[in-house]
């Protein structure tokens, strides 16, 4: 049996099968993108928060649009000259396109990697803070965890007394940690009560575990398989009990209703009582001496005395300070501030004065203060450059942005540091140097953890905006990758096809190259809406 | 020429191919590349998650009918008592087994059921057959397809046994209720919300493959002389079935996608600022996102996906009906502009399922009228088939039975969602079980019945076996009664306010509000006893699919069998291949001389002329077909 059509075009539709079949792929595409754009528009037009505009680096998202077209253009030149048959310059043509796939997801990956390491936080007053995040140092070198990893100082840390495990909910990997942290504390968790229970009914309690015994993984997954045994066997004798009840209440009782008859059906759970097995639902460990540790904000509800993980496992304990400190910040963004002020008929720059973080920074207050000088001269600037109208106000006057929102260029504005051509190249992809700019530039500082409302890295967790950023570029990246082993896998084994039945080889090239001309156009529509507008 | 002279049997046929490499058991019958296997091998895969969402929906009418008592035995033993322990309180199903049990026989039923049925089973098995091709356009894309959507399935039940339990927040997954469930879990890879993500995901992938090779190959395999207006109607709902996956499921894709960053990536696509929930508190994210957004991607889909449901069955029920009639398909032309119209605009109704959201009056305005135009399409189409019995000499055969029912059942179903599409009345009627009852009159006795159809209809050319008649009979009225004693009662309960979502079915509403009385002066006191007839209907047809599964799986060895490989003296395609079909269909290359339903025509001795049988003579309809298309290859 062989399909028709796959070499040559039929004639009456003028396609050959995978031709038809790949319009149609990228007809989904176009849809599966659209689906995304339109979240675009909606998210935006939406958007209780003011829209990061123009927050990436443009540069290397201009390079990578060309780098991509080159491609493009590329991509044909190989098909053609498989056309004519020259093997040789397809070999080049589709090289120059790989290149230009892989220095595109370097650029991508320089973007991504910046983003992963840039800390953002809001405070309670919808203040924004940017920038990097430090680590616990002592006398000058970096403090290791119990796992030898650098601390970033966005923990939260808790004196912990005891632990309380939920027997079906807690996390392997989390008692792991905390046995690892325990132990660099040099503290020990120890169980706080015996574990005597009744696993067989009619015998006595038996010893499963002593007070005074470690805490294990080995010792919880024991514990939680006799309580999942228990609660299985508790719960067939209530279940047969239950449907006994309903059998005599019906009987007794055969024209009353369920609902009538409810109340009265209820099991008879001291008769049942002898038959039972203990369940573990939870267990306490000690923690002597009490010991400090560390947990992600995400994964804890903290609370003055007592906090809860995520896995339901709950620390008692005093909760310590536990600030975020960065070491750099890069931007203080007052914009999110002044749109909640002016829903609330409050004058910006008053808000502003008020806000936390200029009574509680000098720093920032001078910044502040040295911000205005600046938006001044600009309104003077603008208004001389395009006059005033008829009634006597500036055209052009700077918007919140230029306002409201100081960013690492302001702050490189303010203190001059002599840096070497390259470094400010550099600069220009990666952000601002902070080694060599300092802390004069960039200020130190330690938030409360009261004050945070929310923070993330730059990463989809921040707003919406970098979620469609991360989505979008994210799968648009997929299909480079994607793309490019298509054709990387007719270069580096199309040579036998070549040899047999080179139509076809080069019918699967154009196929490919249509789909890699659709990944352009996205990247093309990407670029504008993420990095210009 | 007879038809019948010129045909083989199959066991000749099946003969013919064995000079061929005869493929090994693995490539044969798992991952074969055939589309006839792989066509089996949706319908059976189809009908195992069938009865599993059937199963769900037994339990929860138990919950409904009687919410105070322990599950019985008959159907709480596929549990463990581990299980058990988990999910049911003394035995009794609660609040949030009873979302679970709901959300996933939504999800079983619609993407994992009736669409790999109709679509993947008998769209796989006929359409290359109907167009005389001697497999799909890419076949290994096809078997491709077919392991995405298993896989996809897997992950989707895998999801029951695990802590967290399977998705609970209804199967159209809305936001900020999905983005949440299940966000205690650590590893959220291993939560039942996520893994239905996951599952969609993968489905979705498997359906764009299917589609595209569904439309390439209908597009450029057809065989000679096989020009558009020569397509049986199958196939043409098959292509637009095609067009509707290809182009809506993307969009769900990417809310999917979307779905699956707040859940893992903790962003806030769909996910509002301030949300707060009594065990969390204050959320502990950047907010911003928006609920209704997911509803518009997820009814984008969501919409086209009833025509794909509604499609395939009415395409068997059109090829059924003029074998048995022994007239034309009456209407042929305006059904395919009708099924082609009804794709489109299918494409622009999707808001009618979100009238309550807010959304606005004005948009509520637009979607409502073209709501009412599709009904036009459709009206079409359900009227063709109708008209297709006028004056037929009808044999009931137990297809034709099957095919009959679907026409009214499907007719109530349709007219029942008239008062739904305006928005005035759904302000009344939204979310309560005349909805339930409306779609499912659609879906079960509406499309299912024309899927039973196909199933009795095309077994002899699969097997070369015909099915039981008793056994059929003994399928079909205890079928069509259940049906109607499930359904039926819903639309009445739905007027007098039963909310669609009350796990007890009223009870607990009952217990605080028993003499309250709606707009209609209906009451739900009044129709609340209906709850356990509808219970029991629900359990006697499942009863009454046994016959059914016995029939399926027993005739396949010792059913009457067939006489020729034509035994419906159809007209199509497919019944020109030998029984069963060997690998690459047909044994000489077909031609197509004429339209797909040329049955009792007066100037022919028999009451049907195949579209493969060569004219004796050239007329004005007929001609060869090197004159219309060139030859292939």
């Amino acid at each position: 049996m062989e399909i028709p059509y796959i070499v040559t075009p039929r004639k009456d539709t003028g396609l050959y099968n995978a031709k038809i079949a790949i319009w149609l792929f990228l007809a989904s595409e176009v849809m599966l993108f659209g689906g995304f754009f339109s979240a675009y528009v909606f998210l935006r037009l939406g958007a209780d928060y003011p829209w990061p505009e123009r927050a990436l680096p443009v540069l290397p998202g201009l390079i990578n649009t060309f780098v991509l077209i080159l491609s493009s253009v590329t991509v044909v030149f190989a098909w053609a000259a498989l056309k004519m048959r020259q093997w040789r310059r397809f070999q080049v043509y589709m090289s120059i396109t790989l290149v230009c796939a892989v220095i595109f997801m370097i650029l991508k990956g320089m973007e991504y990697n910046v983003k992963f390491h840039h800390q953002a936080v809001r405070l309670k007053d919808f203040t924004v803070l940017e920038g990097h995040l430090g680590f616990e140092e002592e006398n000058g070198t970096r403090v290791k965890d119990h796992n030898g990893h650098d601390i970033e100082e966005n923990k939260i840390y808790v004196k912990a007394s005891d632990l309380t495990f939920s027997t079906v909910r807690y996390h392997n990997a989390w008692v792991k940690d905390i046995i690892a942290q325990a132990e660099h504390e040099k503290s020990k968790i120890t169980l706080s009560k015996d574990i005597k229970v009744i696993t067989e009914p009619g015998k006595p309690a038996e010893l499963i575990a002593k007070k005074g015994d470690a805490l294990t993984p080995k010792l919880l997954s024991q514990i939680a398989k006799i309580h999942l045994k228990a609660r299985a066997h508790n719960s067939d004798l209530k279940i047969a009990a239950l449907k006994e009840e309903w059998k005599k209440a019906k009987k007794a009782n055969p024209s009353a209703s369920d609902v009538e008859l409810s109340p009265n059906v209820n099991i008879d759970m001291d008769a049942l009582a002898p038959l039972l097995e203990d369940e573990i639902s939870a267990v306490t460990f000690n923690v002597v001496p009490a010991a400090k540790l560390q947990f992600n904000p995400r994964d804890i509800a903290e609370g003055a005395t007592q906090s809860k993980l995520r896995d339901d496992t709950v620390i008692n304990g005093e909760l310590e300070p536990s600030p975020m400190v960065f070491h750099y910040v890069d931007a203080i963004d007052f914009q999110n501030l002044v749109m909640k002020a002016r829903e609330k008929g409050i004058d910006p720059e008053r808000a502003i004065e008020n806000s936390w973080l200029i009574k509680n920074s000098p720093f920032a207050k001078e910044a502040w203060q040295w911000h205005l000088g600046e938006v001044a001269k600009l309104e003077q600037r603008l208004k001389d450059k395009y006059g005033v109208d008829k009634n006597n106000q500036p055209k052009r006057v700077p918007n919140d942005k230029e306002r409201y929102r100081l960013g690492w260029k302001d702050f490189i504005e303010k203190n001059k540091v002599e840096l070497s051509g390259f470094d400010k190249f550099k600069e220009e992809f990666l952000g601002p140097n902070y080694e060599k700019r300092g802390n004069a530039t960039f200020m130190t500082f330690s938030l409360p953890r009261e004050q945070v409302l929310h923070a993330s890295k730059f990463t989809p967790a921040w707003n919406t905006y970098y979620a469609l950023y991360f989505t979008i570029t994210g799968l648009h990246g997929l299909h480079v990758i994607g793309g490019a082993i298509v054709l990387g896998y007719y270069l580096f084994c199309g040579r036998k096809m070549y040899l047999s039945n080179p139509e076809w080889l080069a019918n699967r090239v154009e196929v490919g190259g249509l789909f890699w001309h659709f990944v352009d156009l996205v990247w093309i529509f990407v670029f504008p809406i993420l990095y210009l507008m | 020429m007879s038809a019948q002279a010129e045909i083989h049997s199959g066991h000749d046929a099946h003969h013919d191919d064995h000079h061929h490499h005869e493929p090994g058991f693995v490539q044969k019958y798992i991952f074969s590349t055939d589309h006839k296997m792989i066509g089996i091998q949706y319908g059976l895969t189809a009908m195992i998650f069938l009865a599993i969402g059937f199963y769900l929906m037994m339990m929860m009418r138990w919950s409904i009918a009687y919410p105070h008592q322990p599950v019985p035995g008959w159907m709480d033993w596929m549990f463990t008592s581990n299980w058990k322990a988990r999910w049911l309180s003394d035995g009794k199903i609660t609040g949030e087994t009873y979302n679970m049990f709901g959300a996933m026989h939504g999800t079983i039923m619609v993407f994992l059921g009736i669409v790999p049925l109709g679509f993947g089973a008998f769209g796989n098995y006929v359409t290359p057959l109907q167009i005389g091709a001697p497999d799909m356009a890419f076949p290994k894309l096809n078997m491709m397809s077919y392991w995405l959507y298993f896989l996809g399935g897997v992950v989707m039940l895998a999801s029951f046994f695990m802590e967290s339990g399977a998705a609970k927040s209804g199967w159209t997954n809305y936001s900020p209720l999905a983005g949440f469930a299940d966000g205690q879990v650590v590893n959220q890879f291993l939560a039942g919300q996520t893994q239905w993500l996951i599952g969609l995901v993968l489905l979705i992938s498997s359906s764009l493959l299917g589609s595209v090779n569904f439309i390439t190959t209908i597009i450029n395999l057809r065989a000679r002389g096989m020009t558009w207006m020569r397509l049986p109607y199958f196939v043409w709902a098959m292509l637009v079935t095609g067009f509707l996956l290809l182009l809506a499921f993307p969009p769900l894709e990417s809310a999917g996608i979307m779905q699956l960053m707040d859940r893992v990536a903790h962003s806030s696509f769909f996910l509002p600022s301030g949300l707060y929930t009594k065990t969390e508190g204050l959320a502990d994210l950047s907010g911003g996102g928006s609920p209704l957004l997911y509803q518009h991607l997820f009814w984008f889909l969501g919409h086209p996906e009833v025509y794909v449901l509604l499609l395939p069955a009415i395409a068997c029920v059109a090829e059924i009906i003029p074998a048995n009639t022994r007239k034309p398909l009456w209407g042929y032309k305006s059904m395919v502009y009708s099924v082609l119209v009804l794709g489109f605009l299918s494409f622009i109704v999707w808001a009618h399922h979100m009238y309550l959201t807010g959304m606005g009056p004005l948009v509520s305005t637009w979607f409502q009228t073209t709501t009412v135009l599709i009904s036009i399409p459709s009206v079409i189409l359900i009227t063709s088939l109708l008209i297709s019995l006028w004056g037929g000499s009808i044999r009931f055969t137990i297809p034709m039975v099957w095919a009959c029912a679907f026409i009214p059942m499907f007719g109530i179903g349709g007219l029942t969602g008239l008062p739904l599409a305006f928005n005035l009345v759904d302000m009344h009627l939204h979310d309560t079980y005349y909805v339930i009852g409306h779609f499912h009159y659609v879906v079960a006795p509406g499309i299912l019945f024309g899927l039973f159809a196909g199933v009795y209809h095309w077994y002899p050319k699969i097997t070369g076996r015909f099915m039981s008649n008793k056994l059929g009979h003994l399928h079909f009225w205890p079928s069509l009664i259940c049906m109607n004693i499930i359904f039926f009662p819903m639309l009445l309960q739905g007027m007098a306010g039963f909310h669609r979502r009350w796990y007890n079915g009223g009870d607990a509403y009952l217990a605080k509000a028993a003499d309250s009385t709606n707009v209609l002066a209906v009451s739900v006191t009044k129709h609340i006893d209906l709850n356990i007839l509808m219970s029991m209907g629900a359990w006697t047809l499942a009863l009454s699919q046994i016959p059914f599964f016995i029939n399926l799986f027993t005739s396949w060895k010792i059913g009457r069998k067939v006489q020729s490989d034509n035994p419906w003296d159809a007209t199509t395609l497919e019944w020109a291949t030998p029984t069963p079909p060997g690998h690459g269909n047909f044994l000489t290359e077909p031609s197509v001389y004429r339209g797909p339903y040329e049955y009792s025509r007066p100037d022919c001795d028999e009451d049907f002329l195949p579209q493969w049988v060569e004219p004796k003579r050239k007329t004005g309809t007929e001609t060869k077909p090197n004159e219309t298309t060139p030859a292939a290859h």
